[in-house]
């Protein structure tokens, strides 16, 4: 039997179960840092899926883990990275500022231009 | 590792059915963190849900669980809570279920005071079945049975609940997951009828035609009609108008509960007590 979605693929701080996520764009709009972003994807039924950008920048608030409704996304518990000898990083300005960016550019990855 | 919730899902059920970013499946994540909080045995919960996106919430959770007929689930959860007293019992319901066609048995279960929780979702329109006016939707948008603009007065939930003498009242957003999970878990451990609405998106069915295409334009227009209870009260009567107190609005635990006093009955025929008079009750009329 495959390994569950919901257990750590190895060492990252975010990871996402693409076969449930429909593409909402909620994550990406409560992230505070950037971190995630959606990408073109031709079978995907809304024509995007999620993409983790900015695995590095993640500050592991969990909202994003919070507010999906469909069991998608997931965030690294922080006892567990820290015995990985991993930690999650601070909320910085440039941080800040991509955020911003993406909410602008539609909720694309700034990878993707153009409107969905 | 994230929270595990594999041990509470009927995994071959996912993804659920839902639109993208609907509510229901935050209300639901959030469901299964507060019973996971509380510590109890999968054995000892039955939820029970009725017709309507929110009928789907039964179908996901690995509980006990009853997918019942429309409007009906306070009925059906209040034999199933005679029966089973020592069992959690949770009954789930859009606004359509169980203030239009679910009305009375609403009122009744308020009335009653069973040892249940009502968990209504509302979404302020008929998802289900494509955009009719609900009795939660707000004056002046557009439906489908009331296209130019619907004229129905929007009803309360709580202050139904209230009125009808539930015992713990509540309303809270999808908007704070966290928050939601806390008085989740105080409504499961209230003994008595616990109301609580869940204020939740549905931007498919009721934004698209109201401007709110996505689900955080409908997120953020919930957003600016709540308020806390706190700052709500503090508000003149005029301010107070448009907008809706979030948090605990009422909890009483002097009411008896309808499972206790069914006791005394069963006593009676027992033949352990005499017959229950007026004497045995403090409020009479």
């Amino acid at each position: 039997m495959a390994a569950s979605p919901m257990v750590n693929p190895g060492d990252q701080p975010v990871w996402v179960n693409t076969d449930n996520c429909k593409a909402c764009d909620i994550c990406v709009s409560v992230c505070p840092s950037g971190v995630l972003g959606m990408k073109y994807e031709s079978t995907s039924t809304l024509g995007a899926m999620i993409s983790i950008d900015h695995p590095e920048a993640c500050i592991g608030c969990n909202e994003c883990e919070l507010t999906c409704p469909d069991f998608a996304i997931y965030v690294a518990d922080k006892q567990e990275l820290k015995a990985a000898g991993l930690s999650f990083a601070k909320l910085t300005d440039d941080a800040k500022a991509r955020q911003e960016q993406i909410v602008a550019n539609n909720y694309m990855s700034l990878s993707e231009q153009g409107v969905k | 590792m994230a929270f595990n919730y594999d041990k509470y899902l009927r995994l071959e059920k996912m993804p659920t059915l839902w639109c993208w970013g609907c509510g229901d499946g935050v209300i639901l994540k959030a469901f299964i963190r507060a019973i996971d909080k509380m510590g109890i045995s999968q054995d000892d919960v039955c939820v029970v849900s009725g017709i309507g996106c929110s009928g789907r919430f039964s179908s996901y959770v690995d509980f006990n669980t009853v997918h019942t007929t429309h409007g009906r689930t306070v009925a059906y959860a209040t034999g199933i809570k005679l029966a089973q007293p020592d069992k959690l019992v949770v009954c789930v319901a859009g606004d359509g279920d169980a203030l239009a066609i679910g009305g009375n048995h609403t009122i009744h279960g308020c009335r009653r005071n069973i040892d249940m929780t009502l968990l209504v979702i509302n979404n302020f329109i008929y998802g289900l079945t494509n955009s009719q006016t609900s009795p939660t939707t707000p004056q002046g948008m557009w439906t489908v049975s009331q296209k130019a603009g619907n004229i129905d007065p929007t009803f309360d939930t709580c202050d139904l609940a209230i009125a009808s003498g539930a015992s713990f009242v509540a309303r809270e957003t999808m908007l704070e997951p966290k928050k939601l999970e806390k008085i989740l878990i105080k409504s499961m451990q209230h003994r008595g009828f616990s109301m609580m609405e869940v204020l939740s998106n549905c931007h498919i069915n009721l934004g698209r035609k109201n401007k709110m295409v996505s689900a955080m334009e409908n997120l953020q227009w919930i957003d600016d009609i709540t308020i806390s209870k706190k700052k709500y009260d503090a508000l003149s009567e005029e301010e107070q108008l448009n907008l809706l107190p979030l948090g605990v609005l009422k909890q009483d635990l002097e009411v008896r509960e309808y499972c206790d006093m069914y006791d005394d009955i069963k006593a009676v025929h027992q033949g352990k007590r005499g017959k229950i008079t007026q004497d045995d009750f403090v409020k009479k009329i």
